[in-house]
């Protein structure tokens, strides 16, 4: 046995214990030094790509798109028309409801596809923009038109994000969270749709005698569901986008403010009230919306993809009803925020002129009312009139309706959204707020604890 | 025939050099870029990455959810052992010294939960501890016990305790089989002699059965440990996700919530670091505190 391990065997151990290493090292180095050569490269070419704009569209194009409540048929039509109309592109679809997770290993291997759709988990706007994963959009943008020559620039119904000024993404699906209630059911029992906060707490008082059931539930799995769907709405009501803005950034002071603890006060106000589905804090994205499908529940705070998403459960009779999610006190307007999904342009796109073409061909009205009709959302273009067609849902034409009367309904804009650094120990403090774990006080101090660490 | 020297080296390099090189592939290069990258602020989903040196173990030091996620982890472990090893235990001595007819019936049956997925097992159990429709709450307001019915997982105080209960029900199988291979091979004349000696079931499983089979129960205790350390992320995951309020994270959920949620791929290889040291520590602990002779009679 001794003999095993003296000379050559030993050698030749050690020779493949290096070489393994040597191995490992190198393809880092390898790398990390195709990276920086492909920066300069790449920066180089986008900024030719600008200057000749009007070249043959051709070569191969990658489009990642996320798949969730929207489905994907919208996609399926946009990409047929937009190789109909550039028989010389190669299109390749990256596209389902994991695809951000698949694609990850592309992106931080800077081989990223060249058209991406941010939206869904394991996405973030903010993170790819701070990681210079997007194409500067910003004087790109004023060259594009609709087909009836209004300039896009122009026509979204909510703007561009903004970082530094700068425009990384264009605004594609404006989905709006709001609160979804069974309009059949409310009719039935003549129970009274909620105009503003008192008037959501009797009438959950009323759900809560009628129907024996917790009226209020959203997804404890995910918190911050009831973050984006009950509180900013609450936020900009009381404090405007300034206010709105303040929290998202996490700016010093704005969670411990007045206002901030005023809305919380709330929130604690539906947790003693007993109005949270006691069982909300394990419950998942589907599990929620199915209990509220069940009537289990009777207040959802989602966004426009439910519909659309739990198509195949709906049962008999149920009809959507959408209001803005009526956080806000008596006498004042409801309040939304919108929630963009935007599509953009990879800084490292291998074929920038095809990826513009597409965009440009993606934006349109026409577009705009079938991505209605196909999703049951509203694609960020103003100037489209849902109920000229009969194909969309009436909940849209409705909710559409309602937002675009000002009496009703103000609007209020994030600057973009909660990075996952801060909304993740708030979504949790929030939790426990709900939970009825902890109080409006407690709840802002922990907030403000995790703004000063998001800042630092 | 006798071999000569060469042959011998060139048949063990046939048999070593392969393995070793996946070995080193896929184990000690993951090993070593962890380490690595928990020196540098990156996140995860691009190339840019900035080295910041210690940044990331200052940051895991002050974190105050990482003392919590130690806590559950240890929580989980210290209950798993002691679950799983009664629970199997004493299945393996009742199908092996009883002559039980069934025998064979109840050992598929304890295997069963062994070869269906942790994953499966976590979406079964979500649906027994659901707070509406779920077997757990309809079977306490069955017997009358209303009161005692809550919303198991969606509980800050009774989600983790509720994890216990799959953890050790899907582990039970495989250990039973260890200790019952070992039980087996025990020389009935023992067990004669012992009842000559007039020792009853009790002493005979104490003085006999207990130290005889003491290197299973010894690699299985090890074995549920570096398990449940590594792995009781799955369940967590599918079960919980962490909540509510980080009130059953342990420290695998943290460190893939941070990687892979927050972006914070650099600091969750820190946490990974974390998790292999606290696992090496807690192993070497082990195999001081469980050592002892090997019995021989």
């Amino acid at each position: 046995m001794k003999k095993l391990f003296n000379g050559k065997v030993m050698l030749l151990f050690i020779a493949m214990f290096m070489l393994a290493f040597v191995v490992a090292c190198s393809s880092d180095d390898g790398e990390s030094d195709g990276g920086t050569e492909t920066d300069s490269g790449d920066s180089g070419s986008s900024d030719s790509a600008e200057g000749s704009g009007d070249g043959e569209i051709s070569g191969e194009l990658e489009i990642q798109y996320f798949v969730g409540g929207y489905g994907d048929s919208w996609w399926k039509e946009v990409i047929a028309d937009f190789q109909e109309e550039y028989p010389d592109v190669t299109i390749t679809e990256h596209a389902g409801p994991n695809i951000n997770e698949e694609m990850r290993s592309r992106w931080v291997s800077n081989d990223p596809p060249d058209v991406v759709y941010i939206d869904g988990a394991g996405s973030s706007e903010t993170q790819m923009v701070e990681d210079g994963q997007l194409m500067n959009l910003t004087e790109w943008l004023q060259d594009i038109e609709l087909e009836s020559g209004d300039k896009l620039a122009d026509s979204f119904i909510v703007e561009p994000a903004t970082y530094d000024g700068e425009i990384y993404s264009l605004p594609l699906v404006f989905d709006t969270w709001g609160t979804w209630y069974d309009k059949a059911l409310f009719e039935e029992k003549g129970y009274e749709v909620p105009t503003d906060f008192d008037s959501f707490m009797s009438s959950m008082e009323e759900i809560k005698d009628g129907e024996g059931i917790e009226p209020l539930v959203t997804s404890g799995q995910h918190p911050y569901y009831f973050l984006r769907g009950m509180l900013y709405p609450a936020f900009g009501a009381a404090g405007g986008d300034e206010l709105l803005a303040d929290v998202i950034q996490g700016k010093e002071g704005a969670w411990t403010s007045d206002v901030v603890l005023e809305t919380m006060k709330k929130v604690e106000t539906l947790a003693a009230e007993g109005m949270f589905d006691s069982g909300l804090g394990a419950l998942n994205h589907t599990q929620s919306q199915m209990n509220f499908l069940l009537h289990d529940n009777a207040f959802i705070p989602v966004g426009f993809w439910l519909p659309n998403e739990m198509a195949n459960d709906i049962p008999e009779g149920f009809e959507f009803g959408f209001i803005p999610s009526p956080m806000q006190d008596a006498g004042e307007p409801y309040a939304i925020v919108p929630d963009l999904r935007p599509l953009a342009i990879a800084e490292n796109a291998e074929n920038p002129e095809a990826a513009k073409a597409f965009v440009e061909f993606a934006f349109t009205r026409d577009y705009a009312m079938s991505f209605s009709e196909h999703t049951g959302a509203i694609m960020n273009l103003t100037g489209v009139d849902l109920s000229q067609s009969d194909e969309v849902p009436a909940y849209l034409t409705e909710a559409n309706a309602m937002i675009n009367d000002p009496e009703q309904v103000q609007i209020y804009h994030k600057p973009h959204p909660m990075s996952a650094d801060l909304e993740t120990p708030i979504g949790n403090a929030l939790m426990s707020l709900m939970l009825g774990n902890m109080t409006a006080e407690e709840f802002v101090e922990e907030a403000e604890k995790a703004a000063a660490e998001y800042r630092n | 025939m006798v071999q000569s020297k060469k042959q011998k080296y060139m048949f063990l390099a046939f048999c070593l050099v392969p393995t070793f090189i996946m070995f080193a592939i896929f184990t000690l290069y993951p090993l070593f870029s962890g380490l690595y990258y928990s020196f540098f602020d990156w996140s995860g989903s691009a190339q840019n990455k900035e080295f910041i040196g210690l940044d990331n173990y200052i940051k895991l030091i002050n974190d105050a959810i990482i003392p919590d996620t130690i806590i559950h982890d240890y929580f989980l472990v210290a209950t798993k052992v002691i679950g799983i090893m009664i629970m199997a235990l004493f299945i393996a001595v009742a199908l092996t010294q009883l002559k039980i007819k069934e025998a064979p019936f109840y050992r598929i049956v304890f295997f069963f939960p062994n070869i269906m997925s942790v994953v499966v097992i976590g979406i079964l159990w979500t649906f027994i501890y659901n707070p509406s429709m779920g077997l757990v709450n309809s079977g306490l307001e069955f017997l009358g016990l209303e009161s005692l019915a809550r919303p198991w997982l969606g509980s800050e105080t009774w989600a983790l305790p509720s994890l216990v209960l799959p953890s050790i029900w899907a582990g039970i199988g495989l250990f039973m089989l260890m200790l019952m291979g070992g039980i087996a091979n025990v020389s009935k004349s023992y067990y004669e002699a012992a009842e000559i000696d007039g020792a009853n079931e009790w002493q005979q499983f104490w003085k006999v059965t207990l130290p005889l089979i003491w290197p299973q129960i010894k690699i299985s205790i090890l074995y549920i440990v570096i398990t449940t350390l590594n792995g009781s992320f799955i369940i967590v995951q599918v079960m919980t996700g962490g909540g509510p309020n980080n009130s059953t994270h342990v420290m695998g959920s943290y460190l893939y919530q941070q990687a892979f949620v927050q972006f914070n791929f650099g600091y969750g290889a820190t946490i990974g670091v974390m998790i292999l040291v606290l696992s090496l520590i807690t192993v070497l602990i082990l195999q001081f505190l469980m050592r002892r002779d090997k019995v021989e009679y």
